[in-house]
């Protein structure tokens, strides 16, 4: 982390412009027919069917890390959140249909069309699905990594994920102190808060961008926000971060800590 | 994640399997009270067929080798391989807890 370094026209730690979206098309995962075909025409997206192609989609594109035109899948139920074929590729961007208003949905869709990858889940699905490891999955399908950092970024995704979704979204403190008693309190109020709807169906989004020799992701939670302490008392949690700084080569806590941007490189 | 427990006479022997993460906290807790009932005072976690820990996996092991230190019984992780050992090593966790090959 460098918070004192002057400011510069481009940084690496900056999103990349994405001026041609890759998203080409737009598949619907146990969504109703009806809606779906409501969501293509408003998105301007055609409808794509596992086993189709999207139309521009070069297979053997010179820089795998571009070009290849992308699907957007939008999930509805565990179900299909669950099965691997919705998470290979040509689908690169997840949105959980749940709650969402259609103009909810538009705005999330607009946000996948500029990243590479990107999900948009509620904490219950992302926690089922280990979103984490999908994530990685679908990164390492876009550009192949050595085991040992492919599992040094599966553990700071994980470790971004698991804050956003238990600090964040669900606002249960860590492990203080190295008790059974803390680790049954931790217990009790995960599971409280994951089967209290208003917390379980707070969404967090990643979003993901892949340049020549590095890899940029964001994990955006909707809790109340984070402040890093300057000194930290480690009992059996307060590691993440840390173990985050450890293995990415930048890392910043964006909007008051709900959102963490880390870079990684390639 | 699962494990298995065998009980040996000079030894408690528990194998890891899975991924140990911050979901598996209702599990450790079994574990560790399973632990705790067992005469031997070396308890080895056996963590060859662990495939992945994180920060709060790292913090649970660390409640049982407190929760073992407590009732003099010693805490051994043995065998972490990949993602595992990489981690323990981040965490420089060899300076609490006793790490075997």
């Amino acid at each position: 982390m460098a918070p004192d370094r002057p400011p510069v026209e481009h940084s690496p730690m900056d999103r990349p412009p994405m001026e041609q979206p890759r998203v080409a098309a737009l598949c619907g995962l146990g969504v109703p027919a009806e809606r779906l075909e409501r969501l293509s025409a408003a998105l301007r997206l055609p409808l794509w069917r596992p086993g189709d192609y999207p139309d521009d989609s070069p297979s053997d594109s010179a820089d795998p890390t571009r070009a290849a035109a992308t699907v957007l899948a939008l999930l509805d139920g565990l179900d299909t959140a669950e099965a691997a074929e919705s998470w290979a590729r040509p689908i690169a961007a997840w949105i959980e249909v749940g709650t969402l208003s259609d103009e909810a949905l538009a705005a999330a869709a607009g946000r996948a069309r500029r990243a590479d990858l990107f999900a948009f889940l509620t904490t219950a699905t992302a926690n089922h699905v280990h979103l984490a490891a999908r994530i990685v999955r679908a990164i390492t399908d876009l550009h192949p990594l050595p085991d040992t950092q492919r599992d040094d970024m599966e553990l700071a995704l994980h470790e971004a994920v698991s804050n956003a979704l238990v600090h964040g979204n669900l606002q249960v403190e860590g492990m203080k102190g190295l008790s059974v008693a803390a680790l049954e309190r931790f217990s009790q109020d995960l599971a409280a808060r994951m089967a209290d709807p208003l917390f379980a169906n707070r969404r967090i989004e990643v979003a993901v961008w892949l340049d020549a020799d590095g890899i940029l992701v964001e994990v955006a939670d909707e809790g109340t926000g984070y402040a890093r302490p300057e000194h930290m008392e480690f009992g059996a949690s307060g590691r993440g971060l840390d173990m985050i700084a450890a293995i990415a080569e930048e890392l910043q806590l964006l909007d008051g800590g709900r959102r963490i941007r880390m870079r990684f490189p390639l | 994640m699962d494990y298995g427990i065998e009980d040996k006479d000079q030894e408690t022997v528990v194998r890891l399997r899975g991924r140990l993460t911050f979901n598996d906290h209702g599990k450790l807790r079994a574990l560790i009270r399973e632990m705790l009932q067992t005469k031997a005072k070396r308890q080895v976690l056996d963590l060859s067929a662990l495939e992945f820990v994180d920060s709060a996996g790292i913090g649970m092991l660390l409640i049982a080798r407190e929760e073992m230190s407590n009732v003099d019984k010693l805490l051994i992780l043995r065998a972490a391989a990949g993602q595992v050992k990489r981690v323990l090593t981040v965490a420089q966790l060899n300076k609490i807890v006793a790490i075997e090959d």
